[in-house]
């Protein structure tokens, strides 16, 4: 005799959330292309191991989504009657505080071109930014070391210049190139060569294409991260980098698809996914007192949401919310 | 947690080896700078006068980081009955005296992380880091006069303190 599977369904409570965490993935600039979270990646989703090609921006805090929509209603007659409504205008905005501060959470919440602190060369006027930096070391492709996004194989003679617990940025040289710049994601935008002075240096100077040094092998620099761009590919050279730089003011406006998830105590989830999202604020950072006098800072930030077009019925949209029900709960 | 507690009991005692080298104890026949940690000793009926007896209290967890941020607080209990030569009337002027060197050695802020379930101890890639002291009210026991100082310690615990 067979036994069917039976479940003792429950009802249906609110997600209790403890707290948010934020996923990355580009925006193609050029052709302003975002990447698509498809819902059916929610069922299953591992916070701490994102689908490609999402990137962990870590756990943030102060939350809160803002619908700008209005809708309003028609009204017609004497006296009038709101007889129907309609949307008078669509939009939404999010904010909330980045715990980690790393590249692409600073890019992200500073609202403007972020900048790689290359190692100046000797000599170099001092500027605000990083002065000129000094000469980039080629990869070697080919060897007998591949290349992965954790593996950047050099010249012996230039690993030299690098120690394990470095920083460095692994990009293409700038060759007069106008538009967006920066392998994996499109970290500024030139207008013309003669905007960056036709630095050789300015692509690694605002790539997000950095990573820390782990170990240098007699081959590679062997990265603790891999690079946003994947494997390096030829034409890509590598600078130490120091530290990151962002400013007040500058023209570009830092554009991410940006996936939140909140997982609830009882295995169910919330997931809330803007596939494009600017910054509408400069750099600022936010503050809690852990004991006094120690201060924890955190990044503030807030975005705008951007519209898409939803393939399935061709409505334009901001966000998606994806809620995925606990086990056994009804619906 | 353990490696925390080490590493600021290190940083303590080293920083007091500095501040006054002369105050040391004789403790299970080895002499060294005046401070021990009372759970790591034994327990004994009789208080050391003129050291600093570290006792960890509180404990809590804050997870709304990239690690998880402990915060632990430590006790500095310090007590002196003054010098037999002088009678005790010195007993104020060595208590301020103490109070000196420890507003010093917490004075450092923070200190590296040690891991110490290896031989040698290896540095870790997080700092320990603690608050401004807080001292409480002499307390007069007999001719004794005793004070306890607090201090709050917070450290991200890396795998290897999990």
């Amino acid at each position: 005799m067979s036994t069917a599977a039976v479940v003792n369904a429950i009802a249906s409570t609110g997600p209790v959330i403890r707290r948010v965490r934020a996923y990355f993935a580009p925006v193609n600039r050029s052709t302003e292309t975002p990447t698509i979270f498809d819902a059916s990646l929610a069922a299953g989703f591992q916070p701490k191991m994102p689908p490609s090609p999402w990137l962990d921006l870590g756990w943030i805090s102060a939350f809160e989504r803002r619908s700008e929509t209005k809708i309003v209603g028609v009204a017609a007659g004497s006296p009038s009657i709101a007889n129907y409504q309609v949307r008078q205008t669509s939009g939404a905005t999010v904010s909330f505080a980045f715990e980690e501060w790393t590249k692409l959470t600073m890019a992200l919440a500073g609202g403007s071109e972020h900048m790689n602190v290359l190692v100046p060369s000797a000599g170099s006027a001092a500027n605000g930014s990083g002065g000129v930096s000094g000469a980039a070391q080629g990869i070697v492709l080919g060897g007998a070391t591949a290349a992965s996004p954790t593996t950047v194989p050099m010249a012996t003679a230039d690993l030299a210049h690098y120690a394990a617990g470095n920083l460095v940025a692994v990009d293409v040289d700038y060759l007069g190139q106008v538009g967006y710049v920066g392998s994996g994601v499109n970290a500024a935008y030139v207008p013309s060569a003669s905007s960056v002075n036709s630095d050789p240096d300015y692509v690694r100077r605002v790539t997000f294409n950095v990573a820390r040094v782990q170990q240098v092998t007699a081959q590679a620099l062997m990265l603790a991260q891999p690079l946003v761009a994947g494997s390096p590919v030829a034409g890509m050279k590598v600078q130490p980098v120091l530290g990151f730089v962002d400013r007040e003011g500058g023209t570009f406006l830092q554009e991410w698809s940006a996936l939140f998830a909140m997982s609830g105590e009882q295995g169910d989830a919330v997931f809330f996914h803007y596939p494009r999202l600017q910054s509408m604020e400069g750099a600022a950072e936010a503050s809690s007192v852990l004991v006094k006098p120690l201060v924890r800072s955190s990044l503030a930030a807030a975005f705008r949401a951007l519209p898409v077009v939803d393939g399935v019925d061709g409505k334009t949209v901001f966000c998606f919310r994806t809620y995925v029900p606990a086990p056994f709960a009804t619906v | 947690m353990e490696n925390t507690r080490n590493s600021f009991y290190l940083a303590m005692r080293s920083g007091l080896a500095a501040v006054n080298p002369l105050r040391t104890m004789v403790l299970r026949g080895v002499q060294r700078p005046g401070i021990l940690v009372e759970e790591n000793e034994s327990a004994v009926a009789i208080e050391i006068p003129d050291v600093f007896v570290l006792r960890w209290t509180e404990l809590s967890i804050d997870e709304q980081h990239p690690l998880p941020l402990a915060q632990q607080v430590c006790e500095f209990h310090y007590w002196t009955e003054g010098t037999f030569t002088n009678g005790g009337l010195d007993r104020g002027r060595l208590l301020a005296a103490m109070d000196a060197e420890l507003v010093q050695l917490l004075l450092a802020h923070d200190a590296l992380k040690q891991n110490f379930a290896v031989t040698p101890p290896a540095p870790m890639a997080t700092s320990l880091f603690w608050t401004t002291g807080v001292f409480g009210p002499i307390v007069v026991d007999k001719n004794r006069l005793r004070r306890v100082g607090r201090v709050t310690v917070f450290d991200y615990e890396e795998a290897a303190d999990l």
